[in-house]
């Protein structure tokens, strides 16, 4: 009975019927992917456990084949281990066979990594970091990304054509890796792989002119104006799109909408006021008389990378199917003319 | 002594104009030419039966082969890079790979005039991409990688091994029925079937391999669902099985031939028809 079953799962039949039913639904299911873009469209945004709790679950009908697909995979993978681990009990009869075998371990270990990184990994898709920014990494408590410097490269168009993204990345302060994130040159690291996407820029404050002062100034974050008897405004903090709601404010995008600064009053470095001030309405009553009149005279820009940060844990299993699978087939091509000048046909079954 | 001392400028005056697109275009034009020609010559062969027209013939496809390889080198020295980005260049690439795969075939086993349909292939790529703009276009950044360059020359050569199968296949079907001597016997062309789609296989395997290692640098994942990616999976599994279905004695013969005609329409829509009919978010549509 043992016997019977193990010659099942080694079979070579069984593992052409795999193949063909799976070939067959993945035909049918590409073309209910290509046509259903809302639910199929952001695969390769989410891990496939993600996609499975969300859209595959929402859409049970048009989701079915694609379950159906991986399990065949899977029993495919498992025919194929079982028919490598046969082997290895004849191996030093058939060691000749080394090739063709290396590229069975391969696919088994490229199905085990693959539904490995599904179920373990995570995805996250353009990620917003400006220099000198920080960001925790999803997926990898305690991990962070810093971006130390970014550089867009240009051509002699001034057409942007790749990105320079300088980062590290830290375990908790400790920085565990620094490196360049480039087109094909993404951060590797324990099965997270960082990779460029796109980068733009973000209005961080104004240059405003204060007729009163008679002089211009560049007010972002952090920077203050100072003003007669000791007095100085700081700006706590920037919002290009901000609106107020129940008393609080929020910021609604990252375009330029109704700017407005969270400013701080100071005098003698002693804080006597501190609220929001949005560019263009009245003043609040605390600033009148400072002299504060700002004319809006440019924005002020930073330049921020978006950043794919993946994480796969099980990649490098991966990789060393690929590596197996590659060398089998050099082997088993190197095989099959020996066979071939040998005269050996195949006449199995 | 003078001599030597005016080879180093005379070769780079050399190099100059072969890089020019006038000279490109007229070798090309005479590779094409040349192609026609073997292929007249190899059909006469295939029904008069002289042996000075299938000598001619060999030599006349060598020639425009080499020929084509000169213009493949030129075009790759000029612009540094493999030139497989554009319409023009994949056409001109995908020809020499069928006229390699051809020659190979004609080499080893001197298969003649059953191995023309992958020369008819390589005609009419070669000869719809002679009217297009040959220009070298820029390569993009993401595109500057040895793992592209191995992963188009692999992928095409693959196709191109699968085309030969393919027109093994049919022949396969035709001698059965025929039983012509102008045609190799059924075992011969089962045993050039079965090592085309063999290497078609192992060249397309490493194509995926390295077509996934370059996704996960550039793009974080070694897998894409777009459905490009998807077929190009099909076909590896497919063939695959293939390999296996030699080994199944009701599968030999017939029934690999028409697997081999199968397995082309599968190929056929994961170059050509999902490029046409629809479009998709792989990279290089
Ligand atoms: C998708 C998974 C698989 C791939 C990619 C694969 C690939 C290959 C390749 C390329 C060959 C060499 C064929 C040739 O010599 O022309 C081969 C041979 C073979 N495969 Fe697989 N295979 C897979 C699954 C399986 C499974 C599940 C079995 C188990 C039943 C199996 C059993 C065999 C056997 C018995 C041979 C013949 C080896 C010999 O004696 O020459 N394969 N396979």
């Amino acid at each position: 009975m043992l016997q019977r079953i193990w010659s099942t799962l080694c079979s070579l039949k069984l593992a052409i019927i795999l193949a063909s039913i799976a070939t067959l639904l993945a035909m049918g299911g590409s073309l209910i992917m290509h046509f259903n873009p809302e639910v199929f469209g952001n695969l390769d945004a989410t891990t496939l456990s993600g996609w499975s709790r969300s859209l595959g679950k929402e859409h049970p009908g048009l989701s079915s084949w694609f379950y159906a697909t991986g399990i065949l995979i899977i029993l495919l993978a498992i025919n194929t281990a079982c028919c490598f681990i046969d082997w290895l009990t004849v191996i030093k009869a058939r060691w000749r066979k080394t090739g063709e075998y290396l590229i069975h371990l391969g696919f088994v270990l490229v199905v085990i990594a693959y539904f490995w990184g599904s179920l373990a990994g995570s995805r996250s898709e353009r990620n917003r970091v400006g220099e000198g920014e920080m960001i925790p990494v999803k997926g990898m408590p305690g991990y962070y990304l810093r971006l130390d410097k970014f550089e867009p490269l240009l051509n002699e168009r001034g057409r942007p054509i790749d990105m320079i993204n300088t980062v590290s990345l830290l375990e908790g302060d400790k920085v565990v890796k620094r490196g360049i994130v480039k087109t094909n040159t993404p951060l590797l690291h324990d099965g997270l792989v960082v990779t460029p996407a796109s980068f733009g820029r973000l209005t961080i404050g104004f240059e405003l002119l204060l007729p009163s002062l008679g002089k211009g100034y560049r007010l972002t974050t952090g920077d203050a104006i100072p003003f007669a008897d000791g007095k100085r405004l700081v700006a706590d903090a920037f919002f290009p799109d901000a609106v107020r709601r129940n008393g609080r404010v929020f910021n609604r995008s990252d375009n330029v909408g109704q700017p407005a600064y969270l400013l701080r009053l100071l005098d003698n470095d002693e804080t006597v006021w501190s609220g929001w001030y949005f560019l263009g309405r009245p003043q609040p009553e605390a600033l009148q008389g400072l002299g504060f009149n700002p004319v809006v005279r440019r924005p002020v820009y930073r330049t921020v990378s978006y950043l794919t940060i993946n994480r796969d844990p099980g990649s490098g299993v991966a990789l060393v199917g690929g590596i197996f699978i590659s060398l089998g087939v050099l082997f088993a091509l190197f095989s099959f003319y020996y066979k071939r000048s040998r005269g050996d046909r195949p006449e199995i079954e | 002594m003078l001599i030597f001392a005016a080879l180093p400028r005379f070769g780079s005056i050399l190099i100059k104009m072969m890089e020019s697109p006038a000279f490109q275009s007229v070798i090309l034009k005479f590779a094409f030419a040349g192609y026609i020609g073997a292929t007249g010559l190899y059909l006469a062969h295939a029904v008069g039966r002289k042996p000075l027209w299938l000598k001619a013939a060999f030599r006349i496809f060598l020639i425009a082969f080499g020929l084509q390889t000169l213009c493949l080198a030129l075009r790759w020295y000029s612009a540094g890079f493999l030139p497989v980005t554009n319409l023009f260049s994949t056409q001109f690439f995908f020809s020499w790979a069928l006229a390699l795969t051809y020659l190979y075939f004609e080499i080893r086993y001197r298969i003649h005039a059953t191995g023309l349909f992958v020369v008819f292939l390589t005609l009419l790529l070669l000869g719809s991409a002679l009217p297009r703009d040959p220009a070298l276009p820029p390569l993009i950044p993401s595109l500057d990688t040895p793992l592209f360059t191995w992963h188009i020359i692999f992928s095409f050569t693959g196709y191109a091994l699968f085309a030969m199968a393919f027109s093994l296949g049919v022949l396969y079907l035709v001698q059965k029925k025929l039983q012509s001597d102008l045609l190799p016997p059924l075992a011969t062309l089962r045993k050039l079937n079965e090592e085309a789609i063999f290497l078609g296989f192992c060249l397309f395997t490493l194509c995926l391999i390295l077509g996934s290692i370059w996704a996960h640098i550039a793009w974080g994942y070694y897998f894409s669902w777009n459905i490009k990616s998807v077929w190009s999976s099909i076909v590896w599994l497919f063939y695959a099985g293939m390999c296996h279905a030699k080994f199944i004695r009701r599968w030999q013969g017939t029934g690999y031939a028409w697997l081999s005609i199968a397995g082309f329409f599968v190929v056929l829509f994961t170059y050509l028809g999902i490029g046409l009919l629809m479009q998709s978010n792989h990279p290089l549509e």
